[in-house]
């Protein structure tokens, strides 16, 4: 279980899409570090490699706009940070899409991935939730 | 070697161990070491660049970086591959950024160079003989050490 709750922000949209950030990532933890033939994982490693990259842009553009709502101070720092996230994830799928779409590679990327999350959910996003406890801000939730 | 660059990266590891491993780090006393040099199965390097120049390399056993990349992912790890040796360096790699932060408080500006992982155990990377100091830690899953190899530049 990689999800804990100490990562929670106390804001329900954003900690729902955190748990389904870290939920879909150790699926597709699993299924690289499973035994399985790499031929007969691939279609499933390509199509959650799939999934995440487009869940993460998402969810990224989702906390954006709460931020934006809230009046979040530090918005722009987090939007960089979510932009060198993006750009992380960017790097790798040209690496994929240039043909070095190989099990060790792939390994490398879910684990990067993996630090990257836990980094930035554990700690910058904790931030967020400091911020809407502090001013005790009101929210709509959708 | 001035205590901060020390302190930058002994506070940056316990931060980041606190944070991405729930592990707290203790300090054992710091001993003058030729080159970097080490005894651990799993070592990572990292460049450092600018105001300060060098490297830092960090070593574990194989059974604290397993148990390092269990701790994060929720799944036993049997051996080193590629998804474990890549999930080390990034943790290194986080490590080094948030160091680079706290000497940016100390007016030293500098960049980390991506990291290098290196499996097996004995590796030796001289430095042409010069002094390296290196920090004992320890966290309930086991030890580790950080060498570091930094000089001001020029």
């Amino acid at each position: 279980m990689m999800w804990k709750e100490r990562y929670s922000i106390g804001v329900e949209l954003i900690d729902n899409q955190h748990k389904e950030l870290f939920k879909r990532l150790s699926h597709f933890i699993q299924i690289v570090q499973s035994e399985t033939n790499w031929e007969d994982k691939m279609d499933d490693v390509k199509e959650t490699l799939d999934f995440m990259k487009d869940y993460v842009i998402y969810h990224f553009n989702d906390e954006e706009r709460y931020q934006e709502e809230i009046n979040y101070p530090d918005l722009e720092v987090h939007r960089e940070a979510h932009a060198k996230f993006r750009e992380g994830i960017n790097d790798y799928v040209r690496i994929f899409d240039q043909g070095e779409f190989n099990e060790e590679k792939i390994k490398e990327f879910a684990a990067k991935l993996m630090a990257w999350l836990i980094m930035h959910v554990g700690k910058m996003d904790q931030k967020i939730g400091e911020y809407v406890k502090e001013k005790g801000v009101r929210h709509n939730e959708s | 070697m001035k205590a901060e660059c020390i302190n930058a990266f002994y506070s940056a590891t316990q931060d980041v161990f606190n944070l991405m491993l729930d592990l707290r780090v203790e300090r054992g006393d710091i001993k003058v070491v030729e080159g970097l040099v080490s005894s651990r199965n799993a070592n990572v390097v990292l460049g450092v660049t600018g105001d300060l120049k060098g490297s830092i390399l960090f070593s574990f056993t194989q059974d604290m970086t397993l148990e390092m990349v269990r701790i994060m992912s929720g799944l036993e790890m049997k051996t080193i591959d590629s998804f474990v040796s890549s999930a080390l360096g990034e943790v290194a790699n986080i490590i080094g950024g948030n160091a680079v932060t706290n000497l940016t408080n100390h007016n030293y500006i500098c960049d980390i160079v991506p990291p290098q992982v290196i499996i097996g155990e004995y590796q030796s990377l001289s430095m042409a003989n010069k002094k390296a100091l290196l920090i004992p830690l320890r966290t309930h899953i086991g030890e580790f050490d950080i060498n570091i190899f930094l000089s001001e530049s020029q």
